[in-house]
């Protein structure tokens, strides 16, 4: 099989995914961001009107709120996810009694299809029909009823909370499988040398497992910018789009109210603003990588 | 190295067939010559907007099975049928890409969008050769006409208004509402309503924002019909003396409870299951769920308009007897003469005096009017609906809510519900309005 491992042939092989990847991925963006640029109702022709939209943006109060529902939601699930999940995973990994069944019941969520997580979660939560309001009820709490979706302020975190539910299974099971791979005479020195469990954490095992990290970091950055069936489900944005984030409120232009070309500004916002997060998180990553090494 | 060479040529073909079969699948691939099934009957395509007709819209599906059958061999319809939402998207794409099924229903604020795009047939041929479907239609279908020509034509006629439970009203010992009622009496209606523990007004907006069909009439007393052109024109805006009043109403009753306190987290179906369990005591919706209130709530049911206003100078003699959103025909059914002669034979018998019978058998009002077709005696829902008819009062052309474009008519539902929940105050509401319209220009 040499020959496959010429420069030409490599090349030759990568053209069919390449062509996925630039029809499926590459060309709906190219797309979208031309669609940003113009006024377009779904049906007929599409009239370019230059910046319009993108200033339109800047002055829609619906956008600042789903920008900042967002970040909300961002912020909770990267803080908690990240951490949580990382000690979770330290947790299952040591030979505890049912820890697989402790593994297997922390992954569930995951395997639970997002619009099934958003009606489960409708039960909890409403502020009618939820259990937390008719537990408060019943024990007398009336004063910490909430609207925890559907009010004015607490839907983008009970939804962050969603989130973290259904995602935590995954990432832990991501990080075990990184503690996985460190070599095992590692952790047994550490041991031998004296070091407390915080000290193993702090310059062992984060250390090691800082791809892992990033991974997961990176992961949970572009679902945060994907968040869709759990708003849909569990608020449909509302009220009145108070709910909204940013790649619902790009589908509730785009599709409900059918104005393509503002929805589409909407979502080439939203992706070079995954983008970027992304790429400042990296950055920061790859530098704090460098004075590891100085 | 023949053997090396065998291996080149095999994998540049099997990159080529792949990279082929890629652009193949991604291209439309549609034909322009009419389908036939096995029979060789020719197929229409009739794009519906529920997923499931035989349940969904089983009118619908009854006259498409009657025709069916009288046609047998000759024509077949068959749906292409997804949820209103996803349908819509579809039609659009498919607009794009000269797909579009022959007969389609389309979403009424985007009508006028397809025909100005030309992508439909104009059926002022149809209603010229059917004289008899023009009459029976009895100018309903005019809201469906601009300068391209008779782009649809009313799918069914939607009568839409306040359904109440009567039991309900006797326990609480309220009186059932009137055409005499004002909107005063009906706050005080709301306030007995609530103290006797059953939710007034049951409405959601979840995914819903589109079941207002109550504050139809409430727009239409404030004079929607005579100032909506004006506004679109740019000489008046939404925010004027008129609409200020009808928000204001509406701002009155959810200061006075009327609604489901989780009407943020509950769909239109969620409601409609509160009024059919007996919690709430009204819901506000159209003849398409008759046959549900007939099952749940029998000759307990009631029907009302709405209440009167008397801060305005608009006519209050209004009912809200309208077509509903329209059904189209591709333009290129015009390409095939054996085709249009199909959808024509459809066309005219589902305007036809069969296609009326079966819609009252299943509570639903056909957009034509026939002697004879009526509701039968158990069909109480229709009933009522049809003693409330019995004022003669005019009715708008259309809805209010399909008389704008879509963009606006977001922007209403979204205006209504901000104000019926609390987050708008009522000019906020219509300053939105006159923000969609600018950018809709």
């Amino acid at each position: 099989m040499r020959w496959l491992s010429k420069k030409k042939y490599k090349i030759g092989l990568m053209i069919p995914t390449l062509l996925v990847y630039s029809i499926f991925i590459i060309l709906p963006i190219i797309i979208a961001v031309r669609y940003s640029f113009t006024k377009y109702s779904g049906i007929g022709q599409a009239s370019f009107i230059g910046f319009k939209n993108y200033m339109r943006l800047f002055q829609d109060k619906i956008f600042w709120i789903s920008l900042k529902n967002t970040m909300i939601m961002f912020v909770m699930a990267f803080v908690l996810l990240l951490t949580l999940s990382f000690l979770i995973a330290l947790l299952l990994n040591k030979r505890l009694k049912a820890v697989d069944f402790s593994k297997a019941l922390i992954f569930s969520p995951a395997i639970i299809a997002p619009i099934i997580v958003g009606i489960i979660w409708v039960y909890i939560l409403d502020p009618n029909i939820g259990i937390i309001n008719s537990i408060l009820d019943v024990i007398g709490a009336d004063g910490l009823k909430h609207k925890w979706i559907g009010g004015d302020t607490l839907s983008p975190y009970s939804i962050a909370v969603i989130y973290f539910w259904q995602q935590l299974g995954y990432l832990v099971t991501i990080f075990i499988a990184g503690l996985k791979m460190i070599p095992g005479d590692v952790l047994e020195a550490v041991k031998i040398d004296g070091a407390s469990a915080v000290q193993e954490i702090r310059y062992v095992i984060i250390p090691m497992m800082r791809t892992t990290i990033s991974t997961v970091a990176v992961l949970i950055i572009t679902g945060v910018f994907k968040i869709f069936e759990i708003v849909q489900q569990t608020t449909g944005g509302g009220p009145n789009h108070l709910s909204e984030t940013l790649v619902t409120y790009s589908y509730s232009m785009t599709f409900s109210s059918g104005d393509y070309g503002y929805g589409m500004s909407l979502a080439t916002i939203t992706f070079l603003l995954s983008l970027l997060i992304t790429a400042v998180y990296s950055t920061l990553t790859k530098e704090r990588e460098g004075s590891y090494g100085k | 190295m023949k053997n090396r060479n065998l291996k080149r040529l095999l994998s540049a073909v099997m990159i080529g067939a792949m990279t082929l079969s890629l652009i193949t699948g991604c291209s439309g691939g549609g034909s322009k010559e009419a389908a036939t099934d096995e029979s060789g009957a020719t197929v229409i395509k009739f794009g519906i907007h529920v997923a499931n007709p035989a349940e969904q819209e089983s009118v619908t599906n009854n006259i498409v099975e009657a025709f069916n059958k009288a046609n047998e061999g000759k024509y077949k319809v068959e749906f292409e049928a997804a949820d209103t939402e996803t349908h819509s998207k579809n039609m659009k794409l498919k607009a794009e890409d000269g797909t579009l099924p022959q007969i389609f229903w389309i979403e009424g604020s985007e009508a006028s969008e397809y025909s100005e795009a030309g992508v439909l047939l104009d059926l002022t041929d149809f209603l010229d050769e059917n004289a008899d479907i023009g009459t029976a239609l009895g100018g309903m279908e005019a809201a469906f006409k601009d300068d391209n020509g008779q782009f649809g034509l009313p799918y069914q006629c939607n009568v839409q208004g306040i359904f109440y439970n009567k039991k309900i009203f006797d326990d609480a010992k309220v009186a059932y509402p009137t055409d005499e009622t004002t909107y005063e009496d009906f706050l005080e209606m709301v306030k007995k309503l609530k103290d006797s523990g059953v939710t007034p007004l049951a409405i959601g907006s979840k995914n819903s924002a589109y079941a207002m069909w109550e504050f139809n009439e409430f727009l239409a007393r404030y004079g929607w019909e005579e100032n909506i052109g004006n506004i679109l024109d740019g000489k008046d805006k939404f925010n004027n003396k008129e609409l200020s009043a009808c928000f204001e109403k509406l701002k009155g009753l959810k200061d006075a409870n009327a609604f489901p306190e989780n009407m943020a987290t509950i769909e239109y179906f969620d409601a409609k299951q509160l009024f059919n369990e007996g919690k709430a005591a009204m819901f506000g919706t159209g003849q398409w769920d008759c046959a549900e209130f007939d099952k749940n709530i029998g000759d307990q049911i009631g029907f009302w308009w709405g209440p009167r206003f008397t801060d305005t100078q608009s006519s209050q003699d209004v009912v809200m007897k309208v077509p509903s959103a329209p059904i189209g025909v591709s333009a290129s059914v015009a390409d095939d003469e054996k085709l249009k002669e199909g959808v024509y034979e459809f066309l005219k018998f589902y305007y036809g005096e069969e296609a009326a019978k079966i819609s009252y058998e299943g509570s639903i009002f056909p957009a034509t009017n026939y002697e004879g077709a009526a509701a039968s005696d158990s069909q109480y829902s229709m009933n009522v609906m049809i003693e409330a008819l019995a004022n003669g009062w005019a009715s708008p052309q259309a809805a209010p809510d399909l008389t704008v474009s879509s963009a606006v008519q977001e922007a209403l539902y979204d205006g209504i519900f901000g104000v019926l929940q609390g987050t708008y105050q009522p000019a906020e509401a219509l300053d939105k309005l006159d923000a969609a319209l600018a950018n809709s220009k």
